[in-house]
């Protein structure tokens, strides 16, 4: 089927520029620059080692430095199995039967990468899920940090004690969510100083209902906002909101269209940007390719590949 | 001498995306030939890209490949529906006297342009609208059983993006079934069914393509390097059976 022609690349950028100009925020414009030297997580707590064998490290452990090269920190990838394979429609794919942590690592060591942060796949609820988490980050605690998942749904009125839990007692860094997050969720991230890791399904949109009222809260758009690139729109969509809010970042998992990689690179501060692969689906040894290529400045790269998910992580990763 | 490295899809010209939502876009040759030569490529297939009738976007790529004929190889566009009845007329004059050495079919293809095909002994590239078909199956068995001395090219290991990841292994399976099938290897972001291809299906059957510039064809070569193929099998991918198909 022909499908009818849109305004070219010129036009539809018009547009977003005429949203912008309704509702751009001079006062945040204004901040950009302080709020993005500042770290945004405070994470204080001990880490409780419940689920680690005798011959893992506490998860609390970081990767010794090594002294003078920055770190490359892939900031989006999955790890752990389905509670419910082929049950259901969101649990039917390969991404959402199991993610096999061992494919994560063999890919990263290859590609330079020193840290993957790892999430659960697709489950009904949570807990059992971002344990297992845990464990693998405590499996590995110089090649794996954890984000926690859950599940507006069907996790209502339950999830700020859990997070608390998963944060300061399982070692957990940020949340992942798939489901628009309610103010029980933000109210929680907001007290915990975490970055949230939002994938809205091709609905940049939806951020606008939350972003104004968690200026504090470092938002992470996966995918610049269109996953495997289906709505080069969303990309749009995901580049406009991170000019209007600093605390707005773009992961760069699995985006096929590399000219709006490379359209994100050019027109936004460098520190909203975050390398990411969605390993191990995905295989972050082409996804760093798609950075590396394009042989930005130095300062520049090795905030994309690093730097930032640090700095949003309070250092702790 | 070293191999020839040839990407079997590219595109230039006007025209809107093949892949959906469309855009209105302008592949311009000289950002395609820059992009390549980085990438180590010497020559492109290019066609035009989707456009409502072929006649002109066909004559325009046939005048830029004249004028890089070291670089470029030209391959018409047909839509079945559109064009039916001319079709024969059109792809005639477009390999003997423009010089184009294939066919992209924009929609499934007819018997006439199968037909044209088979009398010029020229591959067709056949993506199946993945709305209309949930993989290239259907779309498949019934066009490479009707026409064996054709040889069809099916792109993207058959799911542009790998949004439809069973697409993969339909793809996979219609190579193993017909030995006039062939799989192009663009924008497998999945890279797991590339490496699946590589394992399960003989190097003679998988054809480097870029889908550039649409894609950045440095990025689909690595894609490539990553498999780590022998030599001699890397050689046929990037550029020995694209030469083959088309009796270079």
């Amino acid at each position: 089927m022909l499908h009818g022609f849109v305004p070219n690349f010129g036009e539809a950028e018009n547009l977003l520029d005429l949203k912008e100009a309704r509702t751009v925020s001079r006062k945040i414009e204004s901040s950009r620059r302080a709020f993005l030297t500042n770290t945004g997580a405070l994470l204080t707590s001990e880490v409780v080692n419940r689920w680690a064998s005798g011959r893992q490290e506490s998860v609390g452990q970081t990767a010794p430095r090594k002294q003078g090269k920055p770190r490359v920190i892939d900031c989006h990838a999955h790890a752990g199995i389905s509670r419910e394979p082929g049950a259901k429609e969101e649990h039917s794919a390969p991404w959402d039967t199991a993610a096999d942590p061992e494919i994560i690592l063999e890919h990263a060591r290859e590609a330079g990468i020193d840290k993957t942060i790892i999430f659960p796949i697709n489950n009904t609820t949570y807990k059992e899920a971002n344990e297992e988490i845990s464990q693998i980050c405590q499996r590995y605690p110089e090649r794996f940090a954890g984000f926690a998942r859950h599940d507006a749904r069907t996790e209502c009125g339950k999830i700020r004690s859990m997070l608390i839990h998963e944060i300061h007692d399982l070692g957990l860094r940020g949340l992942k969510l798939h489901t628009q997050p309610n103010t029980e969720i933000l109210d929680a991230a907001k007290e915990l100083g975490i970055p949230i890791l939002y994938d809205s399904n091709q609905h940049v949109e939806l951020f606008e209902e939350f972003l104004s009222s968690y200026p504090t809260i470092n938002f992470i758009i996966p995918h610049m906002g269109s996953d495997q690139s289906e709505n080069w729109r969303e990309h749009l969509l995901a580049i406009d909101l991170a000019k209007r809010y600093p605390n707005v970042h773009l992961d760069t998992a699995a985006v096929v269209l590399t000219e709006y990689l490379e359209k994100a690179i050019k027109e936004l501060p460098a520190e909203q940007i975050l390398f990411a692969s969605d390993e191990p689906e995905i295989d972050c040894r082409l996804e760093i390719f798609k950075i590396r290529v394009l042989n930005l400045p130095k300062e520049k790269e090795e905030l994309i590949l690093g730097g930032n998910i640090t700095r949003l992580l309070g250092g702790r990763v | 001498m070293k191999p020839l490295v040839i990407d079997s899809e590219a595109q230039i010209g006007v025209g809107e995306t093949w892949g959906s939502p469309p855009r209105w876009l302008d592949y311009n040759v000289e950002t395609l030939l820059g992009r390549s030569a980085e990438a180590g490529i010497d020559r492109s297939c290019v066609m035009a890209p989707r456009n409502p009738l072929y006649d002109l976007p066909n004559k325009q790529v046939a005048k830029v490949c004249e004028k890089y004929s070291g670089r470029l190889i030209g391959f018409a566009v047909h839509n079945p529906q559109l064009e039916s009845g001319h079709l024969r007329q059109l792809l005639l004059a477009e390999v003997k006297s423009l010089g184009l050495k294939g066919v992209r079919s924009d929609g499934h293809p007819s018997r006439e342009l199968l037909d044209a095909a088979a009398e010029l002994n020229i591959p067709v590239i056949y993506y199946p609208d993945l709305e209309e078909y949930p993989g290239p199956a259907r779309a498949y068995y019934m066009i490479a059983t009707a026409y064996p001395s054709v040889n069809f090219i099916l792109p993207h290991l058959g799911a542009y993006r790998s949004w439809q990841w069973w697409a993969h292994y339909e793809a996979i399976d219609l190579v193993k079934r017909f030995p006039n099938v062939y799989v192009g290897t663009s924008s497998v972001i999945s890279r797991k069914y590339l490496e699946m291809a590589a394992r399960e299906l003989p190097p003679e059957r998988i054809l480097f393509g870029s889908f550039a510039p649409e894609l950045d064809p440095r990025v689909e070569i690595f894609s490539l390097k990553l498999l780590k193929l022998p030599k001699p099998s890397e050689a046929l991918v990037l550029g020995g059976n694209i030469q083959r198909l088309l009796g270079q």
